[in-house]
């Protein structure tokens, strides 16, 4: 009996990384978008990742055995006024010379009392800082579609972004919003 | 060809509009300095004195061309001689400003720390001058160029307030028409 239990939570354990990979999803990047929103001068202003690409394993009824790692593009960045556009990519800012990519990567989904909603537990990698960033967001399967959506605060100060006179809040805020929404069909 | 006794269109239109374009620049030089930093109003400010400030560097070089082109009215017969070369050297040192206080602001933006892109109007990018933004120490360099732009913007204030009295001396006390070939005359020929 015991060996018999302790054969099955073996077999168990070697079956569960196959089963994840049982609901894999594409990105349909034409329904989906990944934005932030910054204070310059007191004045809000909006931007988003114009490339990023996401790998997402999720299954509703394994949240905790879900993974996504989202790539983005720093120098895709744009917010529609020249002059920030111009400065992000620099040395002060994103310096995306230096370090193109940032890499936004979910160890687990932690399902939250109301349904569809979930905490990813995650981490940030920007100018070569890595950071915990738990991110609340709301996931929703129907079919072969899948749609999540999420917002989550961050430092600018911890990632580095924002150099030399930016690193205090005096002209720019260091706190950052950023948010996204993802429509991704499943990989048969 | 007989000799002008007035400007022509084209100067008459760009000393206007370059007195114009002064008159903002300096009380928006002047607030800009004098408020906290950062607040969005001094941002913006900031951003406007940069863009009329290059629209006064673009009209003088075109004014300069433009009369080199076209030969000024001469000054009246009636001037003694040592004003008129008070005259020329006094609108010589005000052309050498109108190109160099924009210059010398130019150099401020480039060698600033703050490295902010300019982009004109908030539509045309100009870039940072070379050297200038490459500096090991811009700290250093922005505070000796912002002392130079604005010990040149004070000249100015004192070259324009030369300038202002002697048009308004020549019009109102020597009654020569000095001012008035200055002035527009809508649907007149010059």
């Amino acid at each position: 009996m015991n060996r018999a239990f302790a054969f099955l939570l073996l077999f168990g354990i070697q079956l569960s990384p196959s089963s994840a990979h049982a609901a894999q999803w594409l990105v349909d990047p034409a329904k989906s978008w990944l934005g932030f929103t910054g204070t310059m001068a007191k004045a809000p202003f909006d931007g988003r990742f114009q490339r990023w690409r996401a790998i997402i394993d999720f299954d509703p009824a394994h949240p905790e055995q879900g993974r996504a790692r989202v790539t983005i593009d720093m120098a895709s960045a744009v917010t529609g006024d020249t002059q920030k556009d111009v400065a992000l990519p620099q040395g002060d800012w994103f310096d995306v010379k230096a370090f193109p990519e940032a890499v936004f990567e979910v160890q687990t989904f932690r399902a939250k009392a109301t349904p569809s909603s979930y905490d990813a537990i995650a981490t940030l990698t920007m100018r070569g800082v890595k950071m915990d960033l738990t991110t609340p967001l709301s996931i929703e399967v129907s079919g072969d579609t899948l749609r999540a959506k999420g917002y989550v605060s961050l430092l600018r100060s911890d990632f580095g972004v924002g150099q030399g006179q930016w690193t205090s809040a005096q002209w720019v805020a260091l706190e950052v919003a950023t948010a996204f929404e993802v429509t991704a069909t499943r990989i048969p | 060809m007989p000799t002008r006794t007035r400007y022509d269109g084209v100067a008459i239109a760009i000393h206007w509009l370059t007195a114009l374009a002064i008159s903002a620049q300096l009380v928006m030089g002047w607030t800009m300095t004098s408020l906290q930093p950062g607040s969005y109003l001094q941002f913006s400010l900031y951003q406007w004195h940069k863009s009329v400030g290059i629209t006064i560097l673009a009209l003088s070089i075109l004014r300069l061309v433009w009369r080199l082109l076209h030969k000024p009215p001469p000054l009246p017969a009636t001037m003694p001689v040592w004003e008129m070369q008070v005259a020329k050297a006094a609108h010589a040192f005000l052309y050498a400003l109108l190109i160099l206080l924009p210059l010398t602001g130019w150099a401020v933006v480039s060698a600033s720390p703050l490295n902010i892109p300019t982009v004109l109007y908030g539509i045309l990018p100009l870039p940072h001058l070379p050297v200038l933004s490459d500096l090991a120490d811009k700290r250093a360099a922005e505070s000796v160029l912002t002392l130079v732009h604005e010990i040149g913007g004070w000249i100015l204030v004192i070259l324009l307030a030369g300038h202002v009295g002697a048009a308004l001396r020549h019009h109102f006390v020597i009654h020569d028409g000095i001012l008035a070939r200055m002035l527009p005359r809508f649907g007149a020929q010059g």
